[in-house]
């Protein structure tokens, strides 16, 4: 009789040694979970889907005794929920560690980089906090640790990497999974699921479930079925990819396969064109590329993503004006605006304070107090510092001097 | 393309910026012998690509450690090499002679 069960839920690790791959991040995670003594008390798991960031969380919980909290995706995870159910969870040790079968509780947080949105407003702050204040482990999973969001939860946390699991162990197990539900498979079929899952265990399986639990029988025609999965791949992987493509489909395919932000990646492409071509012909050439990638940028707006191809084709021909000059080069990345941006942050906002007062004293906006009123102030001051028109202004001494010293708004 | 290997390697001197870059990137460095290894690799394709512009080549790659007999062995020499997608990363595979075991999940478990 036919079960019922998907096959990814009934061959789920049990134990630690069933998690394919990963041995280096299996070591650490279970070295950092026998630690009596952690670094820090919070550890995030991240890496593609299906590399088994979870499935090692629950066999190792299951392994060593712990009992787990789990709050996932389809939780509503506001700065409320969080605290309800972590708050108590993370600050009384549990009754049952006293109990010889359990170790105690363990928080688990899967997919913690879905935390987003207005319904889920407060939640990464709430996280922090968990961690800070918890007495017991604290595992997080995430698929992309490098979003803005994170940042601050990266810091708190012991980062462990996850990478798709190697082909050969692919094929070893879906060759396993084939003798245990009595599937007659062609090797060549199991290699171009093991292919097309591009190290995703969980959706070769389901591939396999999809191709052979009916009929029990796998060939390699009945692959042809399979559709290629669209991977998404981050910022780097994108630059490294777009800069040493060696023709200008290779490098549209890497950007149409990219999660990056559209401005990021359009900053970035042309941060880096300096470093990518000596000749300075390749790189007004790309410039001039960039730009026309920007013309597009501006015309998609909010809705006219159907012009989002000319976006791609014009930053892939920017890459590639002379793939074969490429050598491999650092990346400049975050954005230098971006970092600009964040470095005078501070300088911004002193300036922000200066513009509020004397807007409010003339009754002008703070913009036109930049722009009008602040070069003369600062040529006043500059002047005599402690004079009528300052202390008119109710400007303190700091930022008389942030004002005098400043070279430019 | 330059194959090193991962738990010894030499590389030219570097100059102080460069080596604390390697360092932050997960290299560590035995002064007793001259030579680096790897200590992490959550920053790997980054270090990679950093010793790629110290050995001014196109390409570096590390020797993989085959999961089950422990053997070194380069990329290139396994069948799966055009088709793989996830190329000289992770460090750890099965070498050719390992892949041919027909029990190899069953005693890949049993290792670990």
């Amino acid at each position: 009789m036919k079960d019922n069960f998907l096959w990814v839920e009934k061959y789920r690790p049990k134990k630690i040694a069933e998690v394919l791959g990963n041995e280096d991040a299996k070591a650490a995670f279970v070295d950092w979970l026998k630690s009596k003594r952690r670094r820090k008390k919070a550890v995030l798991l991240y890496g593609p889907p299906g590399v088994g960031k979870t499935a090692l969380v629950n066999a190792a919980s299951n392994e060593f005794g712990f009992t787990i909290i789990e709050m996932n995706a389809s939780d509503t995870r506001t700065e409320k929920t969080i605290m309800k159910i972590a708050g108590p969870a993370t600050s009384f040790v549990a009754l049952d560690k006293f109990s010889t079968e359990t170790k105690g509780s363990l928080l688990f947080l899967d997919e913690v980089d879905g935390v987003f949105g207005k319904e889920d407003r407060g939640g990464i702050g709430a996280i922090i906090r968990t961690v800070e204040e918890s007495l017991i482990p604290v595992v997080m999973a995430a698929n992309d640790p490098d979003l803005q969001k994170l940042r601050p939860l990266k810091k708190v946390c012991e980062l462990i990497r996850f990478r798709q699991v190697r082909l050969p162990l692919l094929i070893a197990m879906l060759k396993r999974i084939c003798s245990m539900e009595h599937v007659e498979a062609e090797f060549e079929a199991l290699e171009r699921i093991a292919q097309n899952s591009g190290g995703d265990v969980r959706s070769a399986i389901n591939d396999l479930q999809s191709l052979a639990e009916e009929e029990r029988v796998l060939r390699l025609q009945d692959t042809t079925r399979l559709t290629p999965r669209n991977r998404n791949i981050g910022m780097f992987e994108t630059l490294k990819g777009v800069f040493s493509a060696r023709s200008l489909g290779e490098a549209a395919t890497m950007l149409n396969r990219s999660n990056a932000d559209h401005d990021d990646l359009l900053l970035s492409i042309s941060d880096n064109l300096p470093l990518r071509y000596e000749d300075p012909v390749d790189l007004s050439v790309a410039y001039d590329l960039v730009s026309r990638a920007d013309v597009f940028r501006g015309r998609i707006g909010a809705e006219n993503w159907h012009l989002l191809r000319y976006f791609y084709n014009f930053l892939a021909e920017a890459a590639t004006v002379c793939p074969q000059s490429y050598r491999p080069f650092e990346f400049i990345f975050p954005p230098i605006r971006i970092i600009t941006l964040f470095w005078t942050k501070s300088k911004r906002m002193a300036v922000d304070g200066i513009c509020a007062k004397i807007g409010a004293r003339c009754h002008v906006s703070r913009r036109t107090a930049k722009q009008e009123f602040l070069p003369f102030v600062k040529i006043v001051l500059e002047k005599e510092k402690s004079n009528a028109i300052a202390s008119w202004l109710r400007l303190n001494t700091e930022e008389i001097d942030y004002l005098t010293k400043m070279n430019k708004f | 393309m330059v194959c090193l290997n991962k738990k010894s390697f030499k590389l030219p001197f570097v100059g102080k910026d460069t080596f604390l870059l390697l360092m932050r990137l997960g290299l560590d460095y035995n002064k007793g012998q001259g030579s680096y290894c790897i200590k992490n690799c959550n920053n790997i394709e980054k270090l990679l690509d950093t010793i790629a512009n110290i050995l001014n080549t196109e390409k570096v790659t590390f020797l993989q450690s085959c999961v089950m007999c422990g053997k070194d062995f380069p990329c290139t020499d396994c069948r799966y090499y055009d088709l793989c997608a996830t190329k000289d990363l992770p460090f750890r595979c099965v070498c050719p002679q390992c892949l041919r075991n027909e029990r190899l999940y069953e005693e890949h478990v049993e290792r670990n």
